[in-house]
Parts: C-alpha cells; structure tokens; sequence
C-alpha cells in the first residue's frame, strides 16, 4: 500500500528548495535563485508555499542598505522531507 | 526550474533531491585568509622565538605579541567573510564552532601559564617555608608541548570534517611534534611551536587560497 507523497514538495521547484535548505543551515534568496535556476517571481511564490505549510521560515532583513531574505528549514520541514524521501524510496523499490 | 507544476516521477524527484545536495555541498568555500594569518604570525613567532633562544639575541619586545595582534585584523576578516556568504552550511558551523572554542582554550592555557606558577610557589612556600622557594621553578615545564595538542586539535577536526588532507596531515605531524617536544627544550619547543604553525595553518591556508582562486570547492 503506497501513501501519497505530499503536494507540497511533489513539484519541481518546491523540492529543490527543501532539498537545499536541508543540506544547508540557512542559506539567502539569491543562493536559492542561483542553484535551482528560477526566476524571482516564480521562486518567491513557492518559498510562500513552503513557508505557509510550515516547512521553512523565512526572514526579511537588510544588510549593508539592501534586502535580504534569508531561508530555514524548520523540523516540521525536515520531518516532512524524510517522509517525503522515505515514500520515494518505497515507491522505486516496488517498481524495481 | 520554472515549470512548477508540472507533475514529477519519482525518479526526477530523487534527482532532483541528489542534484540539489551535490549543488549545496559543492559551495563551500573557503578562501584561506585566516589559516594564512594565523599560519604567518604563529611561524614567524616560534621561529624567532628559537632564534633568540638559541643565538641567545633579543628583539626588544616579545614577538608572541603578534599573535594577540592578530586578533584585530581576524575580527574583520570575519566581518567581511560574513558579509559575502550567501549560505551557512552545517560543516562551516561545526568548524566555526570548533575555532572558537580553540581560540577560548588558547586564551585559558596562557592564563594558565601566568598564573600557575606563582599560585604554586605560594602553595609550596606554605608547606616547605620560604627558603624552598630558592630551587621552586617560576615556569611549567614543556608549556610549548601543550600548546602543541592544543593547535592539533582544531587542525585535525577540521581535516576530518572537511575532508581536507593537507588540515588532516597538519594536525597529525603537530601530534608527532608533541611527541617529541615532551623530550625537548623550551628552545627546540619553539621551533617545533613554530614549524607546527606553517605546517597546520599557512600550507593548507595557500593551497585553500589556491583551490578558491580556481574555483574549485575545498
């Protein structure tokens, strides 16, 4: 019996986010634009997503007169990005 | 990455997952300024020290005040390295953590050294009365040889953790040169003290300025 695997990481961008941040403490906006080749827009909207379900936390400073917005998984983030890889897993090994 | 909703196998997601880590792994970078710093002043003070040691000369001030110095010019190295880093990894926190209970350890030897011996002629002095004092050493003995575990420590943790041989090496050697500094001098201490600072600090710092120069991840 296979569990559905959660909406939100199951895209493309929301999951390369996740899978950044848990490789990484915190880490900036424009790390995240860099490494996963998004645009702007669209990054911002799925860092709201994430941060709306509780996954990361977000927070919005300045740094040398310019905005910063830094980028945290939380535990409720991790616990879901284990489930999320732990299904993955269950769902190769049977189509092996 | 613009598609995002387009509906993803479970195949893409694992490589996505797998590409992501490598992506985030591959950003450290460490530029080498502080290991050339620190590598620098603690060299040039042993080596000067075992010179004046053993050519028996003085310089007119005590060169280990450059590495107290030292500290100054670190505060904004670290400042600006902040300034410039996009991303914290959990391997930078441990090692940051790790240096910076180094440099409290440090900090708490050499009061140690100050402190100790006076605190032990007072105590001795009480039990065997004052004329004993006459033959009561005012030093600790082979202090350079803990100073010694002291520099391995942190230089083999960091080799180990990031994987960076040359760190690795560094902090091996300086356990060896703690080896054979417990049946040395004070003298030949500094030279190991000295050696012990190129070797953990100032190579590996040139060949991380190098790796980041080339943008290659350490």
């Amino acid at each position: 019996m296979f569990k559905d695997l959660d909406p939100i990481l199951h895209s493309q961008l929301r999951l390369a986010v996740i899978s950044l941040l848990i490789s990484v403490k915190e880490a900036e906006f424009t790390f995240l634009k860099e490494k996963t080749n998004a645009t702007a827009g669209n990054l911002s909207v799925q860092i709201q997503k994430l941060k709306e379900a509780g996954y990361i936390d977000v927070v919005k400073q300045f740094k040398d007169n310019y905005p910063q917005t830094i980028c945290k998984i939380t535990p409720q983030g991790v616990k879901a990005f284990e489930v999320y890889v732990n299904n993955l897993q269950s769902y190769l090994s049977a189509n092996k | 990455m613009s598609q995002e909703e387009k509906q993803l196998t479970e195949k893409e997601s694992l490589q996505i997952i797998t590409e992501m880590i490598q992506k985030a792994k591959a950003n450290i970078h460490e530029r080498g300024t502080s290991a050339i710093m620190w590598g620098t002043v603690t060299g040039i003070a042993g080596l000067v020290s075992f010179f004046e040691n053993y050519f028996n000369f003085y310089i007119g001030f005590d060169i280990w005040l450059i590495v107290f110095a030292a500290i100054i010019p670190q505060i904004f190295i670290s400042i600006r390295e902040n300034k410039v880093r996009k991303v914290v990894t959990h391997t930078e926190r441990a090692i940051d953590a790790i240096w910076i209970v180094y440099g409290i350890s440090i900090g708490c030897l050499i009061f140690f050294i100050n402190v100790v011996p006076d605190v032990s002629a007072k105590f001795f002095a009480a039990e065997h009365g004052e004329a004993a004092l006459q033959h009561f050493p005012r030093y600790i003995f082979s202090a350079g040889s803990i100073f010694l575990i002291l520099y391995a420590i942190p230089t083999l943790a960091t080799g180990i953790i990031s994987g960076f041989r040359p760190m690795l090496l560094g902090g091996i050697i300086c356990y060896l040169f703690f080896v054979v500094s417990c049946y040395t001098s004070g003298t030949w201490d500094m030279l190991l003290m000295g050696l012990a600072g190129i070797i953990n600090w100032l190579i590996p710092g040139f060949i991380l300025r190098s790796r980041y120069l080339k943008g290659k991840p350490c």
